[in-house]
């Protein structure tokens, strides 16, 4: 089995080759490719930047809305042995060249009109190498055009250490600057190997793509149907009708999403039924979905299956709760996902029992390599768990910084980020409680919740909230009067006009929010 | 109330930080000259602007991918 976990990110797209070249390996609105097409686009990139000078382990951006481009360009990388930094296409010129320059990036690979966006205090050294999707006339010099790619001279692939760097992924991080998770080609192998045995991927499946690649649950969906000679369908635009359509008119098997997307699908198919023979399954990850949105899941999809998934991006993917447990377990993130080891940690104490609380933390074969040119920050959060010596000795894990529960049965329960507990009135609160009781009330679309500094109180709950049309403070005050303890209301409501900040994977981003909020208060 | 042409265009190109030409029948969202949080911006100025509600199923391409497109629509509702 090891053996197999020891492969490079080429051989993940070049292994379906002799046995499935005309299968189609990718979808995008008006266009498809087969493998053995995709394959020779990304052997059209691989040529081009040996051309152009760039040589194995040098990091390649490929910066490019979500797509076939996207996808060759990533695997061109990686058929000549560089490092992909895939940068969200929504993230700005300013991120885009922070992250440029922070990787050292030798080549990036870009839309005409974000190549334009890189100058000024943008400009990234003279010497790099672009490569742009678009208009071919008029190219800054270093620029080529990727309609005048060559054909692929089919050279042979690099063959580097399946161990070493793959792929780093930039999180836009809630404090400082963003920093890079550095993946080895075995983690998201790994990582692709354990959620297609999960979730029972097959060649017969075809996955929609809304989640970035840039994401290591976008990324992950991909890489589970390169493994199983699957298809990727891909739709860039978020909107939930389209996402509806697409998986309807292209028979998807399978969606995966983030809560703020599957809040406004629900709505949609509550509002529009929609009937969707192929669709086997649908996923989540990337935060819990609010529990009134969770109870209509099984009823807007019937018969489909929901698995709750929770990764962490330096440990790739995590764990999830098995379909057939969710109608009695809506919203647990289950247990360790297969090759995975993950526990509830109580600091210096050991593992949580059932009904205790303590820090998940992951060890195994996914845990990634740690923060890119910061090992005081990698040293720190990963690093080995004393309470774990017994198992792991001294193995490094990914200390997660979020609290759980553990059921009677084992499975896992998000309560908290760590650094967002609320201690008020002597009480410990979780944000995600408080929230999940303000969504019960039916009259907000989304709601943050978090704690302020109190004389009185230790801390106060706050709440920042979206009502839904012919909500207010009054209807939703009176709900959290009859459906929480006293300690667990909320002190004082902040409207907050239009939808919530996203970050670029779509997960809400309640930094942004709760500073806001924080602001408006000193105002 | 009613939304002007000029006005919904003048809205993309200043709120939503657009500095190309912009037609009638630029398209918008297939581009990815937009996105999806610009998205929820529009659909709440046409809702303030036009006196509508937008529903959720109309949010799509059909409906909101051009200038022309988001005007067709709202008149459809009236």
């Amino acid at each position: 089995m090891s053996d197999d976990f020891d492969r490079s990110m080429w051989r993940l797209l070049a292994d379906n080759l002799p046995a499935r070249p005309g299968k189609t390996a990718a979808v995008d609105q008006g266009r498809a490719v087969t493998y053995a097409e995709l394959a020779a686009e990304a052997g059209r990139v691989a040529d081009w930047l040996v051309r152009r000078g760039i040589r194995p382990g040098d990091r390649v951006i490929v910066h490019l809305r979500k797509g076939i481009d996207e996808v060759a360009a990533m695997f061109g990388a990686w058929k000549m042995g560089a490092v992909v930094v895939n940068v969200n296409i929504r993230w700005t010129p300013a991120q885009l060249a922070y992250v440029a320059r922070d990787s050292r990036a030798r080549a990036v690979i870009l839309p005409r009109n974000a190549l334009e966006a890189l100058v000024g205090e943008h400009a990234l050294p003279k010497g790099t190498a672009y490569l742009v999707q678009g208009k071919a006339e008029g190219l800054v010099q270093g620029a080529d055009p990727w309609g005048a790619l060559a054909a692929d001279q089919a050279s042979a692939p690099d063959e580097p250490d399946p161990r070493g760097l793959a792929m780093i992924i930039y999180t836009s991080g809630s404090t400082g600057a963003p920093k890079g998770v550095m993946l080895s080609h075995r983690n998201i192998r790994v990582g692709a190997i354990s959620v297609a045995d999960y979730l029972g991927l097959e060649e017969s499946d075809r996955l929609l793509s809304v989640l970035p690649y840039s994401f290591d649950a976008g990324l992950n969906q991909l890489t589970t149907m390169l493994l199983t000679g699957g298809t990727v369908v891909h739709q860039p635009l978020t909107m939930p009708a389209e996402i509806i359509r697409m998986a309807q008119t292209e028979s998807v098997t399978g969606i995966a999403g983030v809560p703020p997307l599957w809040n406004q699908i629900v709505r949609l198919l509550v509002d529009r039924p929609t009937d969707l023979p192929a669709l086997r399954r649908i996923t989540n990850t990337g935060g819990k979905i609010p529990p009134n949105i969770l109870e209509l899941l099984p009823q807007v999809f019937p018969g489909v299956d929901i698995y709750l998934m929770y990764g962490l991006t330096e440990a790739f993917r995590s764990t999830y709760l098995p379909p057939e447990k969710f109608a009695a377990k809506m919203g647990s993130i289950g247990r360790q996902i297969p090759n995975a080891q993950v526990f509830a940690v109580k600091h210096g104490e050991g593992v949580a029992g059932p009904g205790e609380q303590g820090e998940l933390v992951h060890a195994g074969p996914l845990v990634s390599m740690g923060y890119w040119e910061k090992p005081e920050v990698t040293a720190q959060k990963i690093r080995p768990c004393p309470e774990l010596a017994h198992l792991l000795g001294d193995e490094p894990v990914v200390w997660s910084g979020d609290l759980v529960r553990v059921d009677e049965d084992g499975d896992l329960w998000f309560v908290s980020r760590m650094d967002e507990m609320i201690k008020t009135l002597g009480f410990r609160l979780s944000p995600t409680e408080v929230e999940d009781a303000i969504s019960q009330s039916g009259l907000v679309t989304d709601v943050v919740a978090f704690g302020v500094e109190d004389a009185d109180l230790g801390q106060a709950v706050h709440a920042v909230v979206t009502y839904l049309p012919q909500a207010d403070e009054t209807a939703l005050a009176a709900h959290c009067a009859r459906a929480m303890p006293h300690y667990m209301r909320p002190q004082r409501y902040h409207p907050w006009q239009g939808a919530m900040p996203r970050t670029a994977s779509g997960k809400l981003d309640r930094p942004a929010i709760i500073s806001a909020a924080k602001a408006a208060l000193q105002n | 109330m009613s939304l002007s042409k000029d006005e919904l265009i003048r809205y993309i190109r200043s709120e939503l930080n657009i500095d190309t030409p912009l037609e009638g029948d630029t398209e918008l969202f297939s581009t990815g000259m937009l996105d999806s949080v610009a998205m929820v911006g529009l659909i709440s100025f046409v809702e303030q602007h036009a006196g509508v509600r937008v529903q959720p199923g109309d949010v799509t391409l059909d409906n909101f991918d051009t200038v022309d497109a988001i005007l067709a629509y709202v008149q459809s509702l009236d």
